[in-house]
């Protein structure tokens, strides 16, 4: 017994040294012998734990660069972000200065500083003034259309009220039907309140939504011809014997970065070919039928005046305000 | 030993070689648990010396070979840790998890030191520094994740020694 267990025990003793022999050879071997065991070794038994390991290193780095990655990522966006404001920028900037070219004289290039204090939404400061040649009551466009009217000029700078301000009026007309009326802000709800309205538009007439309004060049401030906006539809008011439409203005005030200072001597030369007319692509024959059909419409809504107006003398009250769209008129 | 503990033991071996090729290069610390040892001195207390310094020397080669400049290096010092564990096998079923921190920290630190011994690599100041503080700061690590996992493997499946 005893000496089957000195013979194990002397096994174990020789299992440890030809072990440590072994290693021992290993490491004196000449390098690039242990290159090729190694090798050999990592291209069959160690190989999978290999891929765990680089598997796991991978992650390791995944992990670091993580923050790494989010921060360029929201650089990206930012930039990004940038370059579609540079974009509009830039469309806004090469329309101006289409613009410029077309008037060629007589006008003032200007930025537009928006204060935007309580209860002065509606005034902005121009960064020209006396010195630039900036006069008092000189008209503001851009190119979309009617953007305001200076106010006050100081030399370097001046104040222009936008088309928002109470007092703002232009005299204006459809394009096409040559509807007349008087352009000013309207004053409604929440929703309404970046809106225009024509007023005082004869009761004959009736104007399409999407009919393109712009200054009639009557009053002799606005020249005629500039964009002013779009008919959204009638509003109803308790003037009987005119129509007030709302009109979705053609300059957003919030977009207005940069404006054009209309001179009074360019007035005389006029500005009315400046802005693209609106391109009637339909055919002669729809056209026709059009016209007919609009003075179908005109005879139908005299009639519905009229109506209307004895209706209201025998009733004696007052509508509510609200918008509503004009109804099609039949064919 | 039974065919369910050695089943047992063997998969317990491999669990902890891949947790040496995993968590070890994730979590990429200096003085980090040496999974291998664990699994060395996990299984040499239950064989005998001579099949304890085999298996070492085994391990010890297939960690070398991620290292070839120091072939043969980790193969003689995990043989050296495996015997040396197997004849002290009784310290290590001893029912003191102080002893058995002891034990994994001693069987690291010893590995480590014949390992750098051997593979003579470094400049004496930076072996230094490796023996006298990453070793054990490396050991105490390992001391504490073979304390953790001899208790899971005895409260599962050797439950007499738990």
């Amino acid at each position: 017994m005893a000496r089957a267990v000195r013979a194990s025990s002397r096994a174990d003793t020789v299992i440890l040294v030809a072990c440590v022999l072994a290693s021992g050879l290993l490491t004196i071997l000449p390098s690039a012998a242990r290159d090729q065991v190694a090798s050999v070794l990592r291209e069959t038994v160690v190989q999978p734990v290999l891929a765990l390991q680089r598997t796991a290193e991978r992650g390791r780095n995944a992990i670091l660069e993580r923050d790494g990655l989010a921060k360029r990522l929201d650089s990206l966006t930012l930039a990004s972000a940038r370059l579609r404001e540079l974009e509009l920028e830039n469309q806004r900037l090469r329309r101006m200065v289409g613009l410029g070219e077309g008037l060629r004289t007589g006008f003032v290039v200007a930025e537009v500083v928006h204060t935007q204090s309580l209860g002065d939404e509606h005034t902005v400061t121009l960064t020209a003034g006396r010195n630039q040649g900036v006069t008092q009551r000189s008209i503001v466009v851009a190119p979309d259309g009617v953007v305001g009217m200076v106010t006050t000029v100081d030399a370097g700078s001046s104040l222009a009220i936008l088309w928002t301000h109470p007092d703002f009026r232009v005299s204006a007309q459809s394009v096409g039907s040559n509807v007349l009326g008087i352009v000013r802000p309207h004053i409604g709800g929440e929703g309404e309140r970046y809106l225009l309205e024509l007023t005082g538009v004869a009761f004959r007439d009736s104007l399409n939504p999407g009919t393109l309004i712009v200054s009639s060049g009557l009053g002799g401030r606005y020249p005629a011809g500039i964009p002013v906006g779009t008919v959204i539809g009638e509003v109803k008011t308790s003037e009987g014997w005119a129509r007030t439409y709302v009109v979705r203005p053609a300059v957003k005030p919030q977009d207005v970065t940069t404006v054009m200072v209309v001179q009074p001597e360019r007035l005389g030369v006029g500005v009315a070919n400046l802005w693209p007319k609106p391109v009637d692509s339909a055919p002669p024959q729809v056209r026709d039928s059009a016209a007919r059909a609009d003075s179908v419409s005109r005879a139908a809504a005299v009639a519905k005046a009229d109506s209307l107006v004895n209706a209201r003398l025998r009733a004696a009250d007052t509508p509510k305000s609200s918008i509503i769209a004009p109804k099609k008129p039949p064919l | 030993m039974n065919w369910r503990r050695g089943a047992a033991l063997v998969v317990a071996f491999l669990i902890l070689v891949t947790l040496h090729y995993t968590i070890r290069p994730l979590l990429g610390w200096r003085a980090s648990i040496d999974f291998l040892v664990i699994a060395v001195l996990l299984v040499s207390v239950r064989m005998r010396p001579g099949a304890a310094a085999l298996l070492g020397f085994l391990t010890g080669l297939v960690s070398d070979s991620l290292t070839p400049a120091t072939l043969g290096a980790g193969a003689l010092a995990m043989s050296v840790v495996g015997f040396a564990a197997s004849w002290l096998r009784a310290v290590i079923f001893a029912d003191n998890v102080v002893l058995h921190a002891f034990f994994f920290f001693i069987g690291k630190w010893v590995f480590d030191l014949i390992y750098l011994i051997i593979a003579r690599g470094a400049p004496p100041l930076e072996l230094l520094a490796q023996a006298g503080v990453w070793s054990p700061l490396s050991a105490a690590l390992t001391a504490a994740a073979g304390v953790f996992v001899m208790l899971a493997y005895r409260m599962t499946l050797d439950p007499q020694h738990a």
